[in-house]
This record gives structure tokens, C-alpha cells and sequence, in this order.
């Protein structure tokens, strides 16, 4: 038999011809009659009860067509991919950029000032803007079930009792940075009603995801509610939640007209999830030789006011703390807690990028401290065929990073003068 | 002045949800001129998953890739594939598909077999042509499909994959997270400008463990825009957040590498075959990231001699942790 | 407001409208005139998703009214292909795998026009420079900068070819 014919070959992409031609239909691009331009009102305070939405006004404004708020919801007011905890339209917000009320209407301008004029009674709560306040056993509880969502742990060997005897111990202290996707295409959607069936089409990285939760948030069986991804301009784990899918979805049951709805980058911004700011106590021990004797890790992640991708970002930063390296005594804590700031969720990598500073600094500083080239130290720790993992697993299939680290050592020594052969 | 420095580092990463099940489904149908149809939920949001689905499809069939037409993503149409996330979709949806595929080549094969009265095993498709053995049969598989539907037969295959992982036990953490994992080795070269506090980064060396990379352009081009991504992590980009509000929720304040921010990245696809995965694929997406802020960060410490805990290393912050030494 | 009459040439056809003067150039060309491949990122000409040749010199859309666009002429991503054929960047484009998600890409290859047009040997560092208002958010730019020097090289053969 002859080689592969497709597999192993750089097959131009299928969707690339209408890409360079300015033809791929992206959300922005969908071009409607009769749409209606969907907006929400967005809270300006991080932590308070909604008392009271006064529409009145803006009712009156010609052009509006209707104003939702959480009294509106037909299902169940709460959505998320792990935890269902936040709310389409909410009744307590818990962070500035939370949706009140969600305006239709004939055009854009008209939407925009109609969210000038809706009127808010807040009673407001004390805000928490950092997780060791939300940690404080007194703290305000910004979801019922307190303020520490999930605590994923990974225990093996006995790590407390090495660290007292190992012969280097390293230990310090990392912090990471909340980062913005910034896909160039914003979240963007359309909705109408064909044939009985609610069908939305939308930039997203989980259709099938969506539709669970704008049926169960619309009240609607599953198999009345079509989502379409449309051409997506960019995702990196931002387009995995919910974002304006239960907004088109309830204004076109409710209105039976198409509608429309476009973050622009500052609701892009404001509204959708960031990477986690993560908060990384190290420690790690060594012997004479470089070899890794334990490590313990605490982790803290903000997960602002809801829960996203959040404990599954926790608890893959908890997996992958010890980096692709064998160490038999592993002590691991990683806490996702809740704050009144911005959410947090999925970004490339899940926690994993964070870890990596930490741990991978943690390498370089115990080559230093034993005299040992960061290239050598990671060579006598990598995982092999046979290795056991922090979660017991043994490795007993592809595991190539001994291959990458000597072939990236190899190339960059080709291609970095600079990188002298001492450091070999 | 202005010093260089070399920093490494290594990434592991779980293919797949956390100890959790993230089953993906596909159909396909051949159709009666000898053409396909996969249907799978997969989003391609910019990736390549759906040319990559389609590769392994045409492989499978044993037919030309032009002949095969993804449908991708639609709830009415596709079945779940879950999220295009966990760098999953080439190891998981890529296994649906050619599932899906392998089932319904099985019943063309089973037709050719009582056809040419040749056992199935021996028989395979390539290029659309009927093979036994080592060679052509002159039989295309046109033919077949053909001798299937004045039969009645129809040639549908459905096929589903779900990671083989565990739970975790709650207090140890114990079990089978994923199925498979990705590696990668980065090494950067740095220039750090000790009286601006600009970091220039020149070289990114970046090898890559993905398993059989189904399409190795692709793949390269995660590796890229992963370094480029890393290289924002680590020197630009932080969403400043004052009293629960974001500083500044723009792109003329929050900045992202633009062509002249990037460095040149050498990337290095290494096979290590992965026998659970589709044609030996695991995946590439995240890990492309993964390593590049920490090899960046290991490179200024290695040109300053002072290492910092806290990322983006900032001008502003470089500047103050020289000026504190 | 008074209308405003715009007259302009978009992709070669004269344009004749009356239009609102608060209008950006991108809202006509994309909700007027239908040519969606212009894209807005940002609305505030940091991304160049929006980017458009306006006589000559590429421009951010976006920050363009449309009474300045009168009596120019605009190219857009939709007018670069000639009778049914690529043009040479959108070729190489697709062959060097500079497209993911497509959203810069309209905006990308007409910076690189604009390059190309007017230096058809560029440096990898003027090639950089270029783009460098165009964000991409996927690639990391260097398949970019290889689709480019490849559409470059092949314009130098081609303009040999034509002189030989």
C-alpha cells in the first residue's frame, strides 16, 4: 500500500479561499430585514441587590420595543458550563459589568439611549475586590455557597516530611496577571424563529454547550432550540461561555422578530471571562544530583463573580503544577474563590501557563543553587516511560519530552551563539 | 545597556477535560458518486479543525480530500462534539470522525469483498480505488456504492470517541486524569534593555510533542501564534482591575503583540506516535502557549541576574527590581 | 442632519449617495454598499480589521468619515481579486497558511498591498513594519510575513517575465 494521502500533509484550509476573499460570513456580516439591535444594561457597582428597575420612561421612547429584566426569564435564571450560578438577567449583581436588562430595539441608536434611561434601585453590599478578603472565614458570601467555589487537592508520598530534611529547598512566591482574549472578532449573534424552532446563530467554540443552557434558561426543550456557529473570528477559551446566546434567544421567543446583538470591544471587555490571576506558593526540594525529592504548591485563582471555567482552570493548574517532571512526594492545593471582580474562565491553557512560570522558575532556581545547567537539571527530572505522575498515573504511552527538550536544546544551540556550550 | 540572556523551559499538557468524560460524536455518509459527508459539531473557531477532520476522513475513506465536505457545528444537523477546547479536538473529535468513517468503509469493503469474492481484510480503498493487498483492483469504489444502493443498501457510518480517563479521588487527587499528553521544550533569547526596561525577544526555539501531526503547516501555525500570545503573557499584557473595574477596557490601552513585538520562532514538530489517538495524533493548541511566558522569564533573569515573581514583566518593573538589587 | 452627497469610486465603480455626513466610511462600505469583508475590531483604529486603500494609502475605516472619502477612491478586500482571479498576496496567503481565522485577513492583505505596490523588495523588517497596525491575535505573524515575501517574489518573477 501506498503512504498516507492526506495525513501528514499540509493541506491548504478548507475555509481559506472565502477568508481571502472577504466573503466568510461572520456574525457582523449577517444581514437580516427586520432585525432588531439588542442591548443589556450593564451594573456600574460590583455587589448589590437589584431593588427595583424603573422602565417607564424608556418605554415611551419610539423605537423601543420592549425591555427584559429577571422577572422575564421563562426557565431557570442561571447558567454555566460547570456551575449553573449565573444569572441571564440578574436580580443581585455581583460584579461591575453584570446584566440587569436587556433593551430591543429598532436600531442601534435607539437601544443606546434607551440604556441611559432605565433606572436602577441598588441596595448595595460590601464588595470584595480580593480573594484573602473573600478567603476571611466573615467575609460577605457573594454566592450561597460561600465564597471558596471548589479546592482541588493531589496528595502522594509525603512531602512536609522531605522538605525538612532535602538537601536544597526552594520556596517562593509568584503572581500572574489577569489577560484579555482579544480575539479580533467581538461575541456577536442573531436569532429568529423558523418553523416553531428557535434557531440562534453565533460566534462560539460550543454550540451543543449553548444549547442546553438557552433551553434551559428559555424554558424550551432541547430539540426547539437550533444553535449555528457561524464563521468565528478567534476563541482562546473566551467564546466557551454563554455570552449573548439566552439574550437573542429570550427577545426572539418573546418578540417573534429577528434579532441582533454585538459586544462591542468594550463590552467584549467588560462582560466575557480573562485568564485567571493566580496567586502560587512553591516549594520545591532537591537532592546533591538535581533529583526532585517533593513539591507543594498553593494555589489561589480569582474566579470573579461567577464561576466559568473556573474549577476546571483550578484543578488543571493542580495536575499540571510539578511540571513534566517525576516527583514522588507531592503536596498540592489549589483554591478557585470567588471576588466581586471581573469572571474569570477558560483561557489557552486553563491555568497551565501560570503554573508553568512558577514551576519552571522553580527549576532554573534549584539548577542555580546546585551548580547544575537549567538544561541538565530538567534532563534528570523529565517524565520517561514508566514515570508516575503527581495524580499516580503511570506514563506508558506517548511521552516525548525527552525528545523535545534535547531537540529544542540542539536547535537553539545552532541557532542562539550566544548559548555557549558551558551551559550544556 | 543592553543584555542578552537565554531562558528554557519545559510544558506538559492533559489532552482532553480533567477527569471528566468529553465524548465527541460524527456521521458520515458516502455518497452515491463516490463522495462524502462528515458531520460533527466540531467548532472550528480559526484552528483548523474542520480541514484536519476532513483529512482524517479522506484517509480513512480512502478517497481524495476534495471529495470530502465537512459540516461543522450546527445542533440540528451534527452531533455533539463537545467544546473546542482542552487542545481536544484533533485527539477526540479527529477519533469520532474516523470512527464514524471506518464504519461506514467497512460496508463498502464488505460489498467489494462479495463482489470481487475477496475477503474483506485483504481489501482496502485508496484514492477511491478498491485495493487487495498491494494493489489496485481496477474497481473504484463508485462502483460499489453503486452495486450498494440498486441493493438498497445505504453506506452510513456513525462513530463516537470519549477519552479513557477517571475520577479523582477528592482528598489525594488520585486517578487517570487524561488520556494523553502533549509536550513541548521552549528556549528564548532575550535583549533586555537595562535602561528602558524593554525586553526584546529575539529567538523562540519551540519543539513540540503532538503526536502524528495530521497536518504539519497547521500545526506549525498554532506554535507560532502560541509564542506570540506567550510573548504578550509575559511582557505586555495585564487587565488592570481597580475597585472591581477594568482600567481602560480598550485595545489602545491594553496591547497586544503586533508584527514588530514578535520574534522569530523556530518551530519543531516532534512525532511521538500515540497509539489511542487518530493516526497517532494527540494535540497542539494550548501547549503552543504554555512554556513561552516561563522560558522568557527564565531568559531575563539569565540577563539581569535578578529573577521576578510577577507577571508581565514590565518596563516599569524591570526598571524597579534593578534599581532595588 | 442634511445628507451629505458622497461621490466616490469603491473597487473601481463610481459610487453616487446620499448619506448621513456622520457616517464612518466603514459603516457605508459595509451597511450600504454590502462589502462585509472590511471588518470592525475595535472601532478605534488600534486592530486595522477595518483596513481600506483610500487613493493610494491604507487607512483605518473606522476612523474615516464618509465626507472624506468624497471624490476618493477605495479598494477594499473585495476588489483585488482580478477577472475571477487571486491576486497574488491572497495565493500566497492561502499557501503559506497565513489564515486562521480570518477575521485580520481582509485588513492584512491590503496593508501587504500597499507594501507591494509601492516596494516590491521588501525587507522582512519592512514587511513587520507594514503590518504592524494590523493585529493578529492566531498566527504570531510569521506565516504572514512568509505569505508576503512569497507574493513579493512572485510579482519580481512575474515584472521579469513582463520586461524580458
Amino acid at each position: 500500500m501506498p503512504d498516507y494521502s492526506t495525513i501528514g500533509k499540509s493541506i491548504q484550509r478548507i475555509d481559506g479561499i472565502d477568508k481571502v476573499l472577504g466573503k466568510s460570513q461572520y456574525i457582523a456580516d449577517i444581514d437580516l430585514p427586520g432585525t432588531l439591535c439588542l442591548k443589556v444594561l450593564r451594573s456600574d457597582v460590583a455587589h448589590a441587590l437589584v431593588k427595583k428597575i424603573d422602565v417607564s420612561e424608556v418605554e415611551r421612547i419610539p423605537g423601543v420595543v420592549r425591555i427584559f429584566t429577571h422577572v422575564d426569564i421563562p426557565g431557570i435564571n442561571g447558567y454555566g458550563i460547570i456551575v449553573k450560578d449565573q444569572p441571564a438577567l440578574t436580580d443581585k449583581v455581583r460584579f461591575k459589568g453584570d446584566a440587569i436588562a436587556l433593551v430591543a430595539a429598532e436600531n442601534e441608536e435607539i437601544a443606546k439611549r434607551a440604556l441611559k434611561l432605565i433606572k436602577v434601585d441598588f441596595e448595595k453590599l460590601p464588595p470584595i475586590y480580593d480573594v484573602w478578603t473573600a478567603l476571611k472565614e466573615d467575609a460577605p458570601a457573594i454566592h450561597s455557597r460561600g465564597n471558596i467555589l471548589t479546592v482541588s487537592k493531589i496528595k502522594k508520598g509525603d512531602a512536609e516530611a522531605v522538605l525538612n530534611q532535602a538537601e536544597v529547598v526552594v520556596s517562593r512566591s509568584y503572581t500572574t496577571q489577569r489577560v484579555e482574549h482579544c480575539y479580533i472578532e467581538t461575541e456577536g449573534g442573531v436569532a429568529y424563529i423558523e418553523n416553531g424552532i428557535l434557531v440562534i446563530k453565533v460566534s462560539t467554540q460550543n454550540p451543543h454547550y449553548d444549547r442546553r443552557d438557552v433551553a434551559r434558561v428559555l424554558g424550551l426543550p432541547m430539540n426547539k432550540v437550533r444553535v449555528i456557529q457561524a464563521t468565528t473570528g478567534g476563541g482562546f477559551g473566551g467564546k466557551l461561555d454563554i455570552s449573548v446566546q439566552c439574550f437573542l434567544g429570550l427577545a426572539a421567543i418573546k418578540l417573534g422578530r429577528p434579532v441582533r446583538m454585538v459586544y462591542d470591544r468594550q463590552e467584549s471587555f467588560v462582560a466575557t471571562g480573562k485568564r485567571h490571576p493566580f496567586f502560587i506558593d512553591y516549594t520545591t526540594a532537591a537532592n546533591k544530583e538535581g533529583k526532585l525529592l517533593a513539591v507543594k504548591v498553593k494555589i489561589v485563582g480569582d474566579t470573579g463573580a461567577y464561576a466559568s471555567y473556573g474549577p476546571a482552570t483550578l484543578v488543571r493548574a493542580a495536575v499540571h503544577a510539578t511540571g513534566p517532571y517525576e516527583v514522588l512526594n507531592v503536596d498540592i492545593d489549589a483554591l478557585c474563590v470567588y471576588t466581586n471582580n471581573p469572571i474569570s474562565g477558560a483561557m489557552r491553557g486553563f491555568g497551565t501557563p501560570q503554573m508553568a512560570f512558577a514551576c519552571e522558575s522553580q527549576m532554573d532556581l534549584l539548577a542555580e543553587a546546585l551548580g547544575i545547567s537549567p538544561v541538565e537539571m530538567r534532563r534528570r527530572n523529565i517524565l520517561q516511560q514508566g514515570s508516575i505522575t503527581a495524580t499516580g498515573q503511570k506514563m506508558n504511552k506517548s511521552v516525548g519530552i525527552g525528545k523535545t527538550l534535547e531537540a529544542a536544546w540542539e536547535k537553539a544551540l545552532q541557532v542562539m551563539p550566544g548559548l555557549g556550550d558551558e551551559r550544556r | 545597556m543592553k543584555k542578552r540572556g537565554y531562558g528554557i523551559a519545559n510544558m506538559w499538557y492533559g489532552i482532553g477535560n480533567t477527569a471528566n468524560h468529553n465524548p465527541s460524536g460524527a456521521f458520515v455518509d458516502i455518497l452515491d458518486d463516490g463522495t462524502a459527508i462528515v458531520l460533527t459539531g466540531c467548532a472550528d473557531i480559526g484552528q483548523g479543525s474542520t480541514t484536519v477532520l476532513a483529512q482524517i476522513a479522506a484517509e480513512t475513506l480512502g478517497i481524495n480530500i476534495e471529495d470530502v465536505v465537512v459540516v461543522a457545528a450546527d445542533t440540528e444537523v451534527t452531533p455533539d462534539a463537545g467544546a473546542t477546547s482542552a487542545s481536544r479536538q484533533t485527539y477526540v473529535s479527529g477519533n469520532a470522525v474516523r470512527l464514524a468513517a471506518k464504519n461506514a468503509r467497512e460496508q463498502v469493503l464488505a460489498k467489494a469483498s462479495e463482489e470481487l469474492n475477496i475477503q474483506a481484510e485483504r481489501l482496502s480503498i485508496y484514492q477511491g480505488q478498491i485495493w487487495v493487498g498491494d494493489n489496485p483492483s481496477g474497481v473504484m469504489i463508485k462502483e460499489i456504492i453503486t452495486q450498494c444502493r440498486s441493493e438498497g443498501v445505504l453506506t452510513l457510518g456513525h462513530g463516537s470517541f470519549d477519552p479513557v480517563t477517571t475520577k479523582l479521588d477528592s482528598e489525594t487527587g488520585q486517578g487517570i486524569p487524561y488520556a494523553t499528553y502533549a509536550f513541548a521544550t521552549q528556549v528564548a533569547e532575550v535583549e533586555v534593555d537595562t535602561e528602558t526596561g524593554i525586553v526584546e525577544v529575539k529567538k523562540i526555539v519551540a519543539a513540540h510533542d503532538v503526536g502524528k501531526a495530521i497536518n504539519p503547516q497547521n500545526v506549525e501555525g498554532q506554535i507560532e501564534g502560541g509564542c506570540s500570545m506567550g510573548i504578550g503573557y509575559a511582557l505586555l499584557e495585564e487587565v488592570v482591575v481597580k475597585d472591581g473595574e477594568i482600567q481602560g477596557p480598550g485595545m489602545s490601552t491594553y496591547l497586544i503583540p503586533t508584527a514588530m513585538d514578535v520574534s522569530e520562532v523556530y518551530p519543531i514538530i516532534i512525532e511521538e506516535y500515540e497509539a489511542s489517538g487518530p493516526y497517532g495524533a494527540k494535540g497542539v493548541g494550548e501547549p503552543a502557549l504554555v512554556p513561552t511566558a516561563a522560558a522568557i522569564a527564565n531568559a531575563v533573569a539569565d540577563a539581569l541576574g535578578i529573577r521576578m515573581y510577577e507577571l508581565p514583566l514590565t518596563p516599569e518593573r524591570i526598571i524597579a527590581t534593578i534599581k532595588r538589587k | 442632519m442634511a445628507e451629505f452627497h458622497l461621490e466616490m469610486k469603491v473597487n473601481g465603480k463610481p459610487i453616487v449617495l446620499d448619506v448621513d455626513p456622520g457616517l464612518r466610511l466603514l459603516d457605508v462600505l459595509r451597511d450600504i454598499l454590502h462589502l462585509t469583508g472590511t471588518k470592525e475590531g475595535c472601532g478605534e483604529g488600534e486592530c486595522g480589521a477595518c483596513s481600506v486603500i483610500l487613493n493610494g494609502k491604507l487607512v483605518d475605516s473606522c476612523l474615516v468619515l464618509a465626507p472624506q472619502a468624497n471624490g476618493q477612491e477605495v479598494i477594499t478586500i473585495e476588489g483585488i481579486a482580478q477577472n475571477g482571479e487571486l491576486d497574488s498576496l491572497q495565493k500566497a496567503f492561502l499557501e503559506a497558511g497565513a489564515v486562521q481565522c480570518g477575521y485580520c485577513t481582509p485588513g492584512m492583505i491590503l496593508a501587504a498591498k500597499v507594501l507591494l505596490d509601492h516596494n516590491s523588495t521588501p525587507s522582512r523588517l519592512e514587511i513587520s513594519k507594514s503590518i504592524s497596525g494590523n493585529i493578529c491575535r492566531c498566527t504570531g505573524y510569521t506565516k504572514i510575513i512568509q505569505a508576503v515575501e512569497i507574493a513579493a517574489s512572485r510579482i519580481a518573477t512575474k515584472e521579469g517575465a513582463d520586461h524580458a
